[in-house]
């Protein structure tokens, strides 16, 4: 069986332990503490050191999901769980002070996955708050990284069908890659 | 809205006396430290340590050794030990808080006593809070 790993991440907040949960197929492994920062970020939980999940795609191929924990002060987690990736799903909430310098920061951080398969965006709770659109956010790529082919997607981290989305442009970007030996065409799905 | 308890002065002072005195219970205690179930440092001896990430990882370890009792359908975990060649790490939680009490110990302590005195100090912070 062919096997993909998959590491979401983005700030905390932003949704991936969400979007794990819609996308596995398997009872999620989660490890929540309660969030001491609700003056920062509104939620009961947070996510300390991963959350697992897994999901096949076709018959005979598992992609393993892992979700970082989004806060700086978990950074050695963020070293532990890109060393087994292939890619990545960068999820940003429009709602942040500051959602595109998230998407730079991260992209950053974790830019070696870019090289070794592909890198998505998900910009999620766009409809909670109007934040900067889509073009706002490929153009600061653009800016940055104007070598780099990025999609930039509106997703709900609720919705699996949304996210089955952005996971199989991600997968298929990453073998098609593997494949030919090619640069990211993700952008090109 | 809940104030983390890292920035509770009370608790703070609480976890720095608390530390002394388990350094003064056993001179095989290297290094200590409370931190919150979600990895904010409130308290480590010796004191003037940068302990935040350490504190982010313990945290992690209490929630990996947590998602592992729940895999395995074996309740609630109680503690968890590293041992090393120079000491080993026992680290619990404080009894009804959401805080942890992670302790280095050289070689010196067995490991069946560093996890007694770690629990007793872990009660008595639970004590102080209570």
């Amino acid at each position: 069986m062919a096997e993909h790993v998959i590491l979401f991440t983005g700030p905390m907040g932003a949704g991936k332990t969400t979007a794990i949960q819609s996308l596995s197929e398997i009872e999620v492994v989660r490890t929540e503490a309660n969030n001491s920062e609700r003056h920062i970020v509104d939620k009961a939980t947070t996510t300390v050191a991963l959350d697992y999940g897994e999901i096949l795609i076709g018959a005979d191929e598992k992609v393993r999901l892992y979700g970082i924990p989004g806060q700086q002060r978990f950074n050695f987690m963020w070293a532990i769980l890109k060393k087994r990736a292939e890619g990545m799903v960068l999820l940003v909430n429009s709602d942040a002070p500051d959602p595109i310098a998230e998407m730079l920061f991260f992209l950053d951080e974790f830019r070696e996955l870019y090289d070794r398969g592909g890198v998505v965006v998900g910009v999620t709770r766009a409809d909670v708050k109007a934040g900067p659109g889509i073009a706002d956010f490929y153009d600061a790529l653009e800016r940055t990284n104007p070598d780099l082919v990025i999609p930039v997607f509106t997703v709900d981290p609720r919705d699996r069908d949304q996210m089955e989305n952005v996971l199989l442009a991600l997968v298929a970007n990453i073998e098609m890659r593997a494949a030919f030996g090619m640069a990211s065409v993700a952008g090109a799905l | 809205m809940t104030t983390g308890l890292h920035m509770k002065p009370a608790v703070v002072k609480a976890a720095e006396t608390l530390l002394v005195d388990m350094r003064a219970a056993t001179s095989s205690l290297s290094y200590a430290a409370l931190l919150t179930d979600d990895g904010f440092d409130v308290a480590r001896f010796p004191a003037k340590t940068d302990g935040a990430r350490f504190a982010g990882m313990a945290s992690s370890m209490q929630a990996l050794g947590d998602a592992v009792t729940h895999e395995l359908s074996i309740g609630a975990s109680e503690y968890l030990i590293i041992a090393s060649g120079k000491g080993h790490v026992v680290q619990l939680r404080v009894p009804g808080q959401e805080l942890v009490l992670s302790a280095l110990f050289d070689n010196d302590a067995t490991v069946g006593h560093a996890l007694a005195i770690t629990r007793t100090f872990a009660q008595k912070m639970a004590g102080l809070l209570a």
